[in-house]
Parts: structure tokens; C-alpha cells; sequence
């Protein structure tokens, strides 16, 4: 464990005494990133509603660009198991599907259940990279992106354009699936353009099973989304200003917060790798962070503390992509590190010792 | 006239939902003043953001603007609201009747939900004017939105009823749209109409067309000239554009396909 106030090295208390004392001082504190373990981020909650302040996770655009369609008008999805062993056509839209292994693992696979088992997968691809080593039939996104695309596509599907278009032969393809699935990132896509996808997947459903498998963000944003569901009741950019839970993610931007000058202190919670915000050093802040990584320094911020890794030097429960579902985690190799939910624990109870409270 | 003076810069954004001639009517000016609508940890009194003065009467005047003024006439059902400045979001959220001005620009989100009466903004307005906000069936659902300047991107956005004036717009301007009409007398940006399932665009100009739209000719409508003369009784600058020929296209083909764009050709 490692702490600095003001860039000089210091305790553990000393650091949470500083930390309780700069959001205790603001009038509007917002706790952003939120890329930790559940505890950590049930932690991050309750010190929110002790403080009165917002919370927003840094993977909040990718959250809600899945949200805003899913709140409008739901959404159809199925699992990566479901889609490897089941999925006789496969739509991969965009770039960022193709970063991990999961392409690669679905055309490697054979299709073992369902209707369509031991025949051959149909692997699609939309506007992607044009990956040479996996065999896929390529389709080019046109000028406007995916979301002009995927409606594009969604008016040859529903025979309201027709004529020898590559879009009329894609169309043609999906509708020949027993079990299609589109595989897509959220942020990627847009919101416009997931809302539009889930549509066509409506469509495409009047007469096959089709499906779509979003990709979770990097940062436990799904977690977040369900543990803020369990606690507040709402999706994760919620405030405490007015003593309850109140949902706006447009208010409750942190990046737009900052630079409108609304927000006056902050605390940054990333006991996990999170893009550094480019307000950190700018706005009084706390930096929690993960022991070992460039933000662990004094310099970052006006008080700093580290904490463990999830999941490296500690336990904990995080979001585990593969089987969509929160799991714990052991640590791969502990340490004695302090634990971020226990150092956000220390903090709320120094607050309210000093009578804050919302 | 009743008015709310800004008695200056605000320390946090305010919400003053409920604020309306109505709920002002059967208050003492001390009891007004003890209104809570800070948003913050702190908190603000109606009385400490505003210098008050009430007459009863069905009109109030907030004379300063700010940006952190939110939900300005929001839930408006009579009389009138009229803002010397700027506000902030969803001016005038689920107003059901009533007329509410501001002279200089709105955030985001105006005239979202509203069912009735006359928003006019003087200035810009952010983006999702007359737009949904999260998780809401739809954006502008009846009220009539004027604005005089520029509007931003998403404008409409799952409008389910009544009317847009606006200046120009930006990007995405009329998508989800579900019905209503609107009428922009400069350009509009890139994508009008994504998603759009019925409603009516009207522009100078536009930016990207989607390969959605499909053009229809340049029919001479007997809607158009009734929609004319409705704007020349608004007294709103957009009648001119109805005048000349239009273009039409129909889409969003991706979605139902009823919507329509007119263009002036």
C-alpha cells in the first residue's frame, strides 16, 4: 500500500483523513471510473449516498448506448456458448468484435447443437477490418458508418428495397439462418444503430431464430449496471444531491460535469486499468488505483491511495465476459495490499464521523 | 405579472419543476422563498437563487438566465412563463398547455414529453429538442416548439405529435420520429430522418440523405398549402418555404416507411 497527500508520501490514514476532508469541502462530487470489484463499487454506492454526490462509470458511454436502446424496446440476445455450439450464420459488425478471440474461437468451432449441428457455420462480417485470416464473407459498411448500414440492410430484409444490392444478397443470408446471431460493441454501433439492429433481429424473427450478442466493455461496466440496478434501482449514472437516487444520464455525465464547471471535486476509482480522464490533476481529486499502474504516483492527483488488483493481488468479483455472469476471482499472486472497498469503507465512515452526511 | 429575479451566478444546477404561475398563486412570497429546487448536497432555496415578487396573476416573468436553470415551465398546465436569458434541460418537460418563452438559448432536451401549448425559444437549442429522453416512449407529443435559431442534433427525436419551427438543425434531425411535423426553413445535417416511422420533414436544405430515402417526385399538395397558412397565422418565418416547389422522399424505408422529407427544389 502506497498513499501521497498533496504529492508527499503518506499513511493510509492520513490519506483517508485528507481524502474525507477534500469531498466533505465539495458541493457537487462526483465518484467516477467505477472499474473495480463489485465490492469496490458497492463501496463507491454507498459513499455516494452518504456524500450526496453522482456516480458515473467510465464505461458509461459504451453502457448507454446499449441502454437507450433496451429501455425504448428491449432487446433479443443469447450467450457465447450459445453461439458457438448453435449459430449457423454469424454477422460480425464493426471492428472491435474482432479484437479478442471470439471470432476466431466461433469459426474454429463446429456447430454441435441444434438443428443445424455438424453442418457448416456461415461467418459474415459488416463494415470489419476485412480480416484475411479467419474465411468470412465480407460486407463493406457504406459512408455514414454502421448505423446507416444496418438500416440500409434492415430495408432489404423487410423487401422495401430490393434489386441486386450486396445488402439484398446479406439480407438473403441472414433469412437462410436456423440460428443466426450478430455479434456487436454497443459503443461501436451507437445507440441509433443498436435500436436499429435490434429491429432487424425483430424482422428477422418473423420467420427464423435470430439473435444478437453485444460485447461487454473492458471496465465491469456490466457489473455496474447491475449492481447500481440492485442498490439504486436505476442504471448507474444516478445522483444523491436530493437524498435519493435520482437517474439522468445526461446530467449525471462526469466528463460533461467537470468541464461545465458544475463539479468541484471528485473521487477516481480505477483499482483496475481505466483510460485516465483527462480532468485528473485539474479538479481536486482522490485517486484510488491499482497498486503497480501509472497512476500509482503522487503526482496524479491532490490525494492518492492504491489499492490491490482485482483478480492480480487480490480477490474479488468481477464481471467475467466469457459466461456473462459476475464471478469471483482469487488472486493470482497476493499481496498485503490494501483493498479498495475497505479504503472507500474507511473514508464514508471518516465522513460521517465529521457529521457529513446527506 | 409575477417575477423571479436571478439574483446571480449559480453555485449548482437548479430544477424548478413545479415553479409555474399556478403553484406560485396561493403562496406568500416567504412561502415561495422556502421552495427548495437546489440539486446539490447543499441545497438552494427558491428565495436565495431568485429575488421575489408575486402577484397571483397567471403570468410569471424569470428575469436573468442561466444554463443551470432546469425544467423551466416543466408540467406547465396555464398561464404563461417568460425568460429573459438562457436554460438549461428539458425546458418545458410535459408541459400540457400554457405559453412559455425564453429570448435566449435552451440545454438539451426542450419540449421533451409535452402535450400542449407554445414553447418558443429565442436562441439555439441544444440537442433531443422536442427529443425523448432515456427510457421515454417519446419526445414532443403535442405542443408546438418555435425555435428561432439553430437547433442541435437529434431534433424531434421519437416525436410522437405536434410541431417543430427551427431555424436550422443538426444532424439526425426527425429520427424515431413516430409522427408530428417538422419545419426548419435553413438546412438540416447529415441523416435526416434515420428510423423514421411516419411524421413529416420540411427543409431548405439537407446534409448526407440516408440510401433509405427514396425520392418521390415534386407533388403539389393540398396538405402543404394548409400547413402554409397554419405557419402564416404562427407568424413564423418557415411559411416562405412552403411557397415554392418541394422535392419528396419517403422513408425511413428501414422502418415503416410513412414518414416523408420535402426539400425545397
Amino acid at each position: 500500500m502506497a498513499a501521497w497527500v498533496k504529492g508527499g508520501a503518506a499513511s493510509l490514514d492520513a490519506a483517508v483523513e485528507a481524502a474525507a476532508d477534500l469531498l466533505a469541502k465539495a458541493r457537487v462530487p462526483v465518484l467516477a471510473g467505477l472499474n473495480a470489484d463489485v465490492g469496490a463499487v458497492r463501496a463507491a454506492y454507498r459513499l455516494a449516498e452518504t456524500l450526496g454526490a453522482s456516480l458515473d462509470p467510465v464505461s458509461g458511454r459504451s453502457l448507454y448506448a446499449e441502454l437507450g436502446a433496451l429501455s425504448a424496446g428491449g432487446a433479443m440476445t443469447t450467450t457465447r456458448a450459445e453461439t458457438t455450439a448453435r449459430a449457423d450464420v454469424v454477422l460480425v459488425l464493426g471492428n472491435r468484435p474482432w479484437d479478442g478471440d471470439l471470432v476466431g474461437e466461433i469459426a474454429a468451432a463446429p456447430l454441435s447443437r441444434g438443428g443445424a449441428a455438424g453442418a457448416e457455420r456461415v461467418l459474415l462480417s459488416l463494415g470489419g477490418p476485412q480480416n484475411g485470416a479467419i474465411r468470412h464473407v465480407a460486407y463493406a459498411a457504406e459512408a455514414g458508418g454502421l448505423p446507416v448500414a444496418l438500416g440500409h440492410l434492415r430495408a432489404f430484409a423487410k423487401g422495401h428495397l430490393a434489386g441486386e444490392a450486396a445488402f439484398a444478397d446479406l439480407a438473403k443470408r441472414l433469412f437462410a439462418a436456423q440460428y443466426g446471431v450478430v455479434i456487436y460493441d454497443a459503443e461501436e454501433v451507437g445507440e441509433l444503430g443498436v435500436e436499429m439492429l435490434q429491429g432487424l433481429i425483430r424482422d428477422l424473427n418473423e420467420s427464423t431464430r435470430f439473435f444478437t450478442l453485444p460485447l461487454a466493455d473492458p471496465f465491469q461496466g456490466r457489473a455496474t449496471v447491475q449492481l447500481s440496478a440492485w442498490t439504486t434501482g436505476q442504471a448507474p449514472r444516478v445522483g444523491f444531491g436530493r437524498h435519493q437516487p435520482e437517474h439522468d444520464p445526461w446530467r449525471f455525465d462526469s466528463a460533461r460535469q467537470i468541464a461545465a464547471g458544475e463539479a468541484d471535486a471528485a473521487l477516481w476509482l480505477a483499482a483496475l486499468p481505466a483510460p485516465r480522464p483527462d480532468w485528473l490533476g485539474r479538479l481536486p481529486t482522490v485517486a484510488v488505483v491499482g497498486e503497480g499502474s501509472t497512476e500509482a504516483a503522487g503526482e496524479t492527483a491532490e490525494v492518492v491511495i492504491t489499492v490491490g488488483v482485482p483478480g492480480e493481488s487480490v480477490g474479488g468479483a468481477l464481471w467475467n465476459q466469457r459466461r456473462g455472469v459476475i464471478a469471483y476471482v482469487d488472486a493470482k499472486v497476493p499481496t498485503e495490499a490494501a483493498r479498495a472497498v475497505d479504503v472507500l469503507a474507511r473514508i464514508r465512515d471518516r465522513l460521517i464521523e465529521k457529521g457529513v452526511s446527506c | 405579472m409575477s417575477t423571479l429575479r436571478l439574483r446571480g451566478d449559480l453555485p449548482e444546477r437548479v430544477d424548478l419543476l413545479n415553479i409555474t404561475p399556478l403553484a406560485l398563486s396561493g403562496l406568500s412570497e416567504a412561502e415561495a422563498g422556502k421552495l427548495a429546487i437546489g440539486t446539490s448536497r447543499r441545497g438552494l432555496t427558491l428565495g436565495e437563487v431568485f429575488a421575489i415578487s408575486l402577484d397571483g396573476s397567471d403570468s410569471l416573468v424569470i428575469e436573468g438566465g442561466s444554463s443551470r436553470l432546469d425544467r423551466v415551465g416543466a408540467a406547465l398546465s396555464q398561464g404563461t412563463i417568460r425568460v429573459e436569458g438562457d436554460v438549461g434541460q428539458r425546458l418545458g418537460e410535459g408541459m400540457a398547455a400554457g405559453t412559455l418563452t425564453v429570448t435566449g438559448s435552451a440545454g438539451p432536451y426542450a419540449a421533451t414529453g409535452a402535450t400542449g401549448g407554445t414553447i418558443t425559444i429565442g436562441g439555439d437549442a441544444g440537442d433531443h429538442a422536442g427529443g425523448a429522453v432515456y427510457a421515454a416512449k417519446a419526445g414532443l407529443d403535442g405542443a408546438t416548439l418555435v425555435i428561432e435559431g439553430r437547433a442541435g442534433d437529434h431534433l424531434g427525436d421519437r416525436m410522437r405529435r405536434g410541431m417543430i419551427l427551427a431555424g436550422s438543425a443538426g444532424a439526425y434531425a426527425g429520427s424515431r420520429m413516430i409522427a408530428g411535423t417538422i419545419v426548419v426553413s435553413g438546412a438540416l445535417g447529415d441523416h435526416p430522418g434515420y428510423g423514421m416511422r411516419r411524421g413529416t420533414l420540411i427543409a431548405a436544405s439537407h446534409g448526407a440523405l440516408l440510401p433509405t430515402f427514396v425520392e418521390t417526385g415534386t407533388p403539389d399538395l393540398v396538405y402543404v398549402r394548409l400547413l402554409a397558412q397554419t405557419l402564416k397565422r404562427l407568424g413564423a418565418a418557415q411559411a416562405g418555404l412552403l411557397g415554392g416547389t418541394l422535392r419528396r422522399y419517403s422513408g425511413d424505408l428501414a422502418t415503416l416507411g410513412k414518414g416523408e422529407l420535402f426539400v425545397a427544389a
